[in-house]
């Protein structure tokens, strides 16, 4: 039956994994929110240009035709999640993911404004007064402020940060750009704020599938129920083999500090996302009761039931082999990228024109791409035909640094060469740079004989 | 004897977890679609085909593709999800017989 999510009110933990996460949070934020203000030779070092259909990533300037270093990256990604969820569990879900650090982020605010997890509680329950309002409303202020920045860095990926910031001083930003910042800020607003547990709950694919690359050698929290039950409160002086109770004492502290709002004592279960949070609450009890640490801990299936965990299975050179190859795929293919791309398109209007003197002439255009970063000046040339020559065309043309130079040209050859279809290629050669050459295959028609 | 504030979420209602599922899942798709569509196409040059007239920014021309892969992913699955919530079940014929 339908029953509506109730509100998880995470308690606060200190220990080693909410250092951990702590540092994990604030570098990975600390990263998105200062790239863009990186400059690189004059200019934003990380920038996806969409209006200019030009990537800038540090010095290398990458193109639409670049594409497929995308994906192959974007596999390697994909890839290395499976390697390290299957090698350490949800390290991902729990330290590296987006919703988690921005959720971490926004529970800071929470916690700033209204308090620890018994006075959220209570303000939640207690009436409408003056506080309550102030609270919330400058809880909904930082929230609010920090969405919108979020969107503004966004956006900053794909328009030059500086020109941005300068619009929105001067009232003045695009439709679109300001469409997606407010977009992205909403989104960040929503999940991180209100969606939290619920989007790895019931949104995220990978919490479904990431068992699949579980084995009983990965890295879980796990709660040592051999060791912990049967579970009781006890007096400190009371030594528990004597009272017949385990370890844990049923403190609920590791059940409060769930930040989807689980009891980890029940086992291994999907909404777990690995954030450690237990094993601080845990540890910290353990502590004061002067039991040894480690009752909710890292470990693997194995481990709990007393057998060794491998670290080298077949798994992980499958997963690690193609992490290996795919990686060095990319870095061979992007050492080998020319930095000059030449495209041929032959003029579909017509087949031919004859001209006096016995000649026939097709008509192309020819497209150069310079993909270097500085202005270089090319010669064009044209074989695959005795006396093959163009015309119209300069001894040496200038393209831009990053620049694409769009050339009609006309090729013209002696009808008795030139009878029906003959394979052309041309050519374009760097002046200042005679092995820097690239060919383009094209067709060249004249009349049938 | 856990206390049942302490036991966090109770689930979604199905319809809720339909909802944004599907709206989640085609967003997704189409980020990807997007990215790949533009990657071989110009939207300035895609524009012309359509209206001559018409002067379409490339801002414009990839929001109105996203939009457009968000609307036909989100149609795919809400109408498989929705098909697959309501097909019969297949005990009720066993049930009946």
């Amino acid at each position: 039956m339908y029953e509506s999510a109730k509100k998880i009110y995470p308690r606060e933990i200190g220990g080693r994994f909410d250092r951990l996460s702590k540092l994990a949070t604030i570098s990975l934020l600390g990263l998105f929110y200062a790239v863009p203000w990186l400059l690189w030779d004059g200019r934003q070092a990380v920038l996806f240009d969409l209006p200019e259909r030009k990537f800038y990533l540090l010095g290398l300037t990458l193109w639409p035709q670049d594409f497929p270093y995308l994906a192959l990256l974007l596999i390697i990604a994909a890839l290395s999640l499976f390697f390290f969820t299957a090698l350490a569990g949800r390290l991902w879900c729990g330290f590296a993911c987006p919703q988690t650090v921005w959720t971490e982020a926004f529970i800071w605010m929470e916690q700033f404004t209204e308090g620890t997890r018994s006075q959220r509680m209570k303000l939640d329950k207690a009436p409408w007064s003056f506080t309550k309002f102030r609270k919330k409303a400058s809880k909904q202020f930082l929230w609010i402020t920090f969405s919108m920045w979020t969107g503004f860095t966004f956006v900053a990926y794909f328009t030059p940060i500086r020109e941005l910031g300068a619009e929105i001083l001067a009232f003045n930003v695009g439709g679109w750009t300001l469409f997606w910042g407010l977009f992205y800020g909403f989104a960040t607003y929503g999940n991180a704020g209100y969606m939290r547990e619920q989007v790895c709950k019931y949104m995220c694919p990978y919490a479904r599938f990431q068992s699949a690359m579980f084995d009983k050698d990965t890295l879980i929290i796990s709660y040592d129920e051999r060791r912990g039950e049967p579970r009781g409160s006890r007096s400190r002086s009371v030594n528990p083999q004597d009272a017949g109770l385990g370890d844990c004492i049923d403190c609920q502290l590791c059940v409060q500090v769930c930040p989807t709002g689980i009891d980890i004592r029940e086992g291994l279960q999907y909404e777990c996302i690995a954030c450690a949070a237990c094993i601080d609450a845990c540890d910290s009890i353990m502590d004061k009761m002067q039991y040894p640490r480690g009752l909710v801990r890292y470990t693997t299936e194995h481990n709990l039931h007393n057998d060794e965990t491998r670290i080298l299975r077949p798994r992980m050179f499958v997963y690690g082999t193609l992490l290996v190859i795919l990686c060095g795929a990319l870095v061979t293919s992007m050492a080998m990228r020319k930095p000059v791309i030449l495209d041929v398109i032959r003029d579909r209007n017509t087949l031919y024109r004859e001209l006096p003197n016995d000649l026939i002439e097709n008509i192309y255009t020819i497209k150069i791409i310079n993909q270097g970063n500085a202005p270089r000046r090319f010669g064009l040339s044209v074989s695959g035909i005795e006396g093959i020559t163009l015309d119209g065309v300069a001894d040496e043309v200038l393209v831009d640094g990053g620049g694409v130079l769009s050339l009609p040209v006309r090729a013209r050859a002696h009808r008795d060469n030139a009878s029906g279809v003959s394979e052309i290629e041309f050519n374009v050669e760097a002046v200042d740079d005679a092995s820097l050459v690239m060919g383009e295959d094209s067709r060249f028609i004249g009349p049938t004989p | 004897m856990i206390d049942e504030e302490y036991r966090g979420a109770k689930q979604w209602s199905r319809d809720k977890q339909a909802v944004f599922t599907v709206v989640w899942i085609s967003f997704l798709s189409a980020a990807i679609a997007t990215m790949v569509f533009f990657a071989v196409f110009d939207p300035v040059e895609l524009s012309g085909y359509f209206d001559e007239a018409r002067d379409l920014s490339r801002d414009a021309g990839y929001a109105i593709g996203f939009f457009f892969f968000w609307l036909l992913c989100a149609f795919c699955s809400g109408v498989t999800a929705f098909l697959i919530r309501t097909a019969p079940k297949r005990d009720a014929k066993h049930r009946r017989q």
